[in-house]
């Protein structure tokens, strides 16, 4: 059982990212706290080991949290999305948030042709690796858009599941028996996690998951050149893509309701390439109706603006204010704070290439300035600009920088 | 001709770009008239693109039209007319797989006349040694996107330096991941996170510029 100081803890970190959430000054700066492949290096085991055995995994997250304490860790990374699979069990809602995460043992069972695991398709010490491919044709759109959610499940899970390619045969049966199997000891497992978890302060925060329509068939269906392609050649027929791709996408977000979660993660993918022209026309529209939509059933957003995001910053002002958290990337935190302030939460502000290659002394100074043009006026969460440090970074300089957000994040 | 191949170019029209450049090849000079008007025009793309008119988008559609037009421009051109001003082996370094950056930058330096030889993504340390031993080039490319491509820059230059093959070469770094931190961390000579200014310290590093 936890203690009552450290519920007290976790209570005291949940508001204050809910305080910054809500564009207020909480009492210290919300911080994130800075995972990855790190996590597993330091407890001294392979990233091999950490997507395979639950029980290291564990053990390395406890170790991390209890030396580098923050207010909404993000541990390693032992998993991957899998959106096309939640998509094609989308009429099955028992099932789909199943889906959600492929883990080692899943991808074992499932062997989805997209995804590498360490000590199976890439080396022990590599994290877990999404790799996209064009597995749709240009001339399948008509079938996308006529039937997503069967166009998936009909075609695009068998050309990219190993175990599933012939849908009706005793193979993809037992496939799909082995793989309830495991969800149902790795969902037990889960509980004890949470249950560990709560022990040093931290609740869990059940989340949910939207992209934008564009990004899916970018990513997952097309592979994104072959997408910015398309936008010249086949307008209408991505246009209409999207857009069919629009409800089925907001229904699998909307059913983490089921599980308690009132944010919904959206990283951004093709919003670097495109031009603020194409960007209006056909990006953004499904995208901005998803953010809509969903906070009118009560979920807000956390929209990860990957790469540059500078050239679309103006339509962000189209949400309203309170809308969610803004996290960026290659983009200045301080220049999305001069836009977005008092509109936004913003996210972010640490440049990982400085955790990697910088000193501690260097680091102090960096958290220093930054926290000092950040903080005022509430509304920042601080994180690293991207959630993963590799094996080898400097152990010295996460310190620094988890010591510097000590002494200089209070209000 | 010329200008108008370089305008449809420029504005992205496909279409037109490839009809003009497809008339243009066969007549008297025409091939080494559509490889500079070609060139030129990619120049322009990524002036633009560095002053923030151009996105990736056009980067992308560009280096497609810049390679249609080739593969049919190329092969009537006379060994002597296509003239390079220096040899870079270039890869996405190990444990990345990442490779548009890559291949956006490798058209653009092509363009701008630098023979590349490209080695492909995730490619081992040993690789690039193996790449400089056999093309001997004057530049070495390294794209990275992920942090884990980091500490792999960083390995891959140690083990050209032991191979003796560093003092022969320039090392340029470029891809999300890369910054002036990045640079002195791993011992690379130059760095670039877009291709337009890539292709510019490149020019540079050879002394041509
Ligand atoms: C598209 C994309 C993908 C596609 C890749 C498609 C492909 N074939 O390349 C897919 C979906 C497959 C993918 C997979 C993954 N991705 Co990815 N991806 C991106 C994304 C959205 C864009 C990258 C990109 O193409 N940018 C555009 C290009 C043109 O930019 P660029 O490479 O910097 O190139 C420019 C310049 O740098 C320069 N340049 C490029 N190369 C060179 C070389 C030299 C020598 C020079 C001088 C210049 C130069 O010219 C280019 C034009 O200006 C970024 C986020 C972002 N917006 O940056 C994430 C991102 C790079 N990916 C990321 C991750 C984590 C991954 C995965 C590991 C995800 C996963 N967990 O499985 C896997 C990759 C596995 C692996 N081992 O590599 C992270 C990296 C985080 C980290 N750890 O550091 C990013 C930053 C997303 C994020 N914010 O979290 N990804």
């Amino acid at each position: 059982m936890p203690s009552p100081e450290m519920l007290k803890l976790a209570e005291e970190r949940a508001a204050r990212y809910r305080a910054a959430i809500e564009l207020k000054e909480p009492d210290r700066v919300p911080f994130t706290g800075m995972g990855g492949d790190v996590v597993a290096a330091y407890a001294g085991i392979s990233s091999y080991e950490y997507c395979f055995d639950p029980e290291k995994s564990l053990q390395a997250i406890i170790k991390y949290l209890k030396d580098f304490p923050s207010d909404r860790p993000i541990g390693g990374m032992s998993g991957i999305g899998n959106a096309i699979t939640q998509l094609a069990f989308l009429d099955y809602p028992d099932l789909t948030g199943l889906f959600a995460m492929v883990d080692g043992p899943t991808n074992d069972i499932l062997g989805v042709d997209y995804i590498r695991f360490p000590g199976r398709e890439v080396d022990e010490y590599s994290s877990p690796q999404f790799i996209g491919a064009e597995y749709m044709k240009a001339d399948e759109y008509d079938e996308l858009i006529a039937d997503p959610v069967k166009f998936l499940f009909e075609k695009i899970v068998p050309r990219t599941t190993r175990n599933l390619r012939d849908l009706g045969s005793p193979a993809a049966l037992a496939t799909m028996a082995r793989f309830g199997m495991h969800k149902a000891r790795s969902g037990a497992f889960m509980q004890k996690q949470a249950a560990e978890l709560l022990k040093l302060g931290y609740k869990s925060e059940p989340a949910s998951f939207f992209l934008a329509p564009l990004d899916f068939i970018s990513d997952n269906l097309r592979d994104t050149v072959n997408l910015v392609k398309d936008l010249r050649r086949y307008p209408d027929k991505v246009k209409a893509a999207a857009e069919a791709l629009l409800e089925p996408m907001l229904k699998l977000a909307l059913l983490g309701k089921n599980i308690g979660a009132d944010m919904a993660f959206i990283p951004l993918h093709l919003n670097e390439y495109l031009s603020p022209k194409l960007y209006n026309e056909f990006y953004w529209p499904t995208l901005k109706e998803g953010i809509l939509r969903m906070l009118q059933e009560g979920m807000k957003s956390q929209v990860f603006f990957e790469g540059w995001h500078d050239a679309h910053m103006e339509s962000v002002l189209e949400l309203p204010a309170g809308w969610g958290v803004g996290y960026f990337e290659k983009t200045d935190v301080r220049k999305a704070k001069k836009i977005l302030k008092g509109h936004t939460c913003i996210m972010g502000g640490i440049d990982v290439g400085m955790v990697i290659a910088s000193t501690p002394a260097k680091l102090d100074e960096y958290i220093k300035e930054l926290l000092g043009e950040m903080m005022p006026g509430g509304g920042f969460i601080l994180s690293p600009n991207i959630g993963n440090l590799p094996r080898e970074t400097p152990i010295e300089n996460i310190a620094a920088v988890y010591e510097a957000v000590e002494k200089y994040g209070k209000y | 001709m010329r200008e108008q191949l370089l305008k449809s170019f420029v504005d992205m029209d496909e279409q037109e770009a490839v009809r003009i450049a497809r008339e243009l090849v066969d007549t008297d000079g025409g091939a080494v008239a559509v490889l500079d008007t070609c060139k030129e025009a990619m120049e322009e793309v990524g002036r633009l693109f560095e002053a923030g008119e151009y996105f990736l988008s056009e980067l992308i559609a560009a280096g497609d039209m810049f390679n249609q037009i080739m593969e049919f421009t190329l092969p009537k051109l006379q060994g002597d007319e296509v003239t390079s001003i220096g040899t870079m082996v270039l890869g996405t370094v190990q444990g990345d797989v990442h490779n548009i950056g890559k291949d956006i930058f490798k058209v653009m330096a092509e363009a701008s006349g630098i023979n590349v030889i490209d080695i492909g993504i995730d490619v081992p340390h040993e690789k690039f040694v193996e790449a400089i031993k056999e093309h001997k080039p004057e530049l070495v490319g390294m794209c990275c996107l992920i942090t884990l491509g980091v500490d792999s820059m960083k390995r891959t230059i140690e083990v050209i330096r032991e191979a003796g093959l560093r003092d022969d070469i320039k090392i340029i770094i470029g891809g999300g991941r890369v910054s002036q931190a990045v640079m002195e961390h791993v011992g690379a000579d130059a760095w670039a996170d877009d291709a337009a200014r890539g292709v510019r310290l490149s020019k540079e590093l050879l002394g041509k510029e």
